[in-house]
């Protein structure tokens, strides 16, 4: 029980039809686990139903989602709503529609601050520098915060997003998909940003996504999500021995063997060690080219850089 | 600019015609008995009617009236129409069929027909003001239905959001929903339907004011001034009769470029 900071038991269902069939998983503090699955697994309905907002989407969720030793299921909508955003953050899938076009982005910081923090706008200022550095957003730049979702890039509205969903420094992150609607270069930032801000935050993360490569990047265990059920959890590094057929077919939609991917993924891990294959770069990062890398990495940062999955796959296959 | 251009020669209708109104000699109801049926002349530059009524005056008059009144129906029928599109929006699934079905049936009712039932209920003593009231507020309580439509369908697009999704997931409360996410995006929703509203309302006083069911003499309404279009005596004596009518089309036209770049610009 102690060191879970989120225990699922669920099962799910819109009308007669079940989605989700008594998947069970708990995720330990600071763990990354990764949820990959093919489109209709249930991977949204699971999202929905961890935050006890699957009513609203016109389905049933029974079971027990236990965060701090309570479950949110059994909750009333007044306790469920003051764990949401407190303890679990959220990281949606569409960037630019899940920031309401109609209001700026300081409005939006200002009612998530609200609806958890009762202390005033100095704090929240406060808070919202911090974060917005943290993301890698303007902090000094008044104009910036008052700019509309309409008029900030994708990369940018997911900054935010990012950045909202961590404001009351949750214990839990749901990322779901983070990275789909992004181009190559903004998906690998954010996967480089979601991996340095949890590590920094110790945030257990639950990492839901198709994109098997960055789930091996940023996950500690890799589950994958079959028929409304988890069919295999295991940790990434054995990935190897993972046997349930719908794993190995979704290792054979790889471009590359597993054990190629998972000796590069270690390799970086222990940047002394040198591979043949991936020869250590500074950041012992898998980079598309040197220009890419100047062009697009963040110069106060030392974490970024240009690597992983939609770049790294091409570098990958070109070999 | 382009957006702005049918608001301004609005206004400036307006304007002029509050300026005839405000310099003219004449009332809308005077009547000038040495000049009846007259063509343009220095005293009555658009001429006269029947009954010797200064024809710009009441042109002038007609159209404030016409403007303001559908108006200040259509905000009452977009009111309605937001009430019961916005209630059964976010309301449970059941309370939005009856009020869907309220406002089919509603639409299903022969409206023209109603109104003019409503409006022939009224006593023939009824003071003309009354009657402009009345007219009005019976197009507004009678139109509602079919903005209510739209707006639910828009309102649910709003409910059903990605952004509301996660301001559920950011638990926001319910008051927060309301005020940050619905309410901002409440205008863009409106106030096409509004503009819609305007000259459907404009349209359906002139029917029903040539039906002779309009606001009553000697208020002066587009309707009753579109009834002279039947005199063809009066029609081969002056082209000043069509000034009503002129203005009429030239409003709507007007209003339905504000519609169709208010819409464009959602």
């Amino acid at each position: 029980m102690s060191g879970h900071v989120l225990q699922v038991q669920l099962t799910a269902a819109y009308g007669k039809r079940a989605v989700l069939r008594d998947l069970a998983f708990d995720l330990s503090a600071g763990e990354a686990l990764g949820v990959v699955g093919s489109s209709g697994a249930g991977k949204t309905t699971l999202v929905m139903a961890l935050l006890g907002l699957l009513a609203f989407h016109g389905g049933r969720s029974t079971g027990k989602v236990l965060i701090q030793g309570k479950n949110l299921l059994r909750m009333t909508e007044r306790e469920a709503r003051r764990i949401r955003g407190r303890l679990i953050g959220l990281i949606p899938q569409s960037p630019m529609t899940a920031l309401n076009p109609a209001i700026t982005l300081e409005a939006h910081f200002q009612a998530a601050w609200r609806a958890h923090e009762s202390t005033g706008n100095q704090a929240l200022r406060l808070r919202l520098r911090q974060s917005l550095e943290e993301v890698q957003l303007p902090a000094d730049d008044d104009a910036f915060l008052l700019r509309k979702p309409g008029q900030i890039s994708v990369g940018q509205a997911q900054r935010v997003l990012i950045a909202l969903a961590l404001l009351h420094h949750p214990s839990i992150l749901i990322a779901d998909e983070p990275t789909s609607a992004l181009d190559p270069v903004t998906q690998s930032e954010i996967v480089k940003l979601l991996q340095r801000l949890t590590r920094r935050h110790g945030v257990a993360m639950l990492y839901i996504s198709h994109d098997l490569i960055s789930v091996l990047e940023l996950c500690d265990r890799l589950a994958v999500l079959h028929d409304g059920a988890i069919a295999e959890c295991i940790p990434v590094r054995h990935l190897e021995q993972a046997t349930h057929p719908a794993t190995r077919t979704l290792f054979g939609s790889l471009p590359v063997p597993i054990s190629v991917l998972l000796a590069h993924f270690a390799a970086r891990m222990r940047p002394q060690s040198s591979s043949d294959n991936f020869p250590p770069r500074p950041h012992a990062t898998l980079t598309r080219n040197g220009a890419a890398q100047t062009d697009h990495s963040w110069p106060e940062d030392e974490g970024i850089a240009l690597s992983a999955n939609g770049a790294g796959r091409y570098n990958l296959r070109d070999k | 600019m382009k957006r702005l251009l049918p608001v301004v020669l609005l206004l400036l209708l307006m304007l002029a015609s509050m300026v005839v109104l405000r310099l003219s000699p004449w009332r809308y109801a005077t009547q000038d008995r040495v000049s009846i049926l007259a063509s343009s002349t220095l005293t009555h530059p658009a001429g006269t009617d029947e009954l010797g009524r200064d024809r710009l005056v009441r042109a002038a008059a007609a159209l404030l009236i016409g403007i303001g009144g559908a108006s200040a129906a259509a905000t009452i029928t977009i009111l309605l129409a937001a009430a019961a599109g916005l209630l059964a929006a976010f309301s449970p699934s059941w309370v939005a069929a009856v009020l869907l079905f309220l406002s089919d049936g509603f639409l299903s009712l022969p409206w023209l027909f109603l109104l003019m039932i409503v409006r022939s209920m009224l006593p023939l003593t009824a003071s003309p003001l009354t009657t402009a009231v009345i007219t009005f507020l019976v197009l507004a309580l009678l139109g509602w239905p079919a903005f209510a439509r739209t707006i639910f369908h828009g309102a649910r697009g709003i409910r059903s959001s990605e952004w509301m999704i996660h301001g559920r997931a950011s638990g926001l409360t319910a008051r927060q929903l309301i005020l940050v996410h619905v309410f901002p995006n409440l205008g863009s929703l409106l106030l096409p339907q509004f503009f819609v509203c305007i000259p459907a309302f404009l349209m359906a006083e002139a029917n029903l004011g040539a039906l002779g069911l309009g606001v009553g003499e000697p208020i002066p309404s587009w309707g009753a001034m579109l009834l002279e279009l039947d005199n063809t005596a009066l029609l081969i004596s002056t082209r000043w009769v069509f000034l009503p009518i002129a203005l009429l089309v030239l409003v709507l036209l007007l209003l339905e470029f504000l519609t169709s770049e208010a819409n464009a610009h959602v």
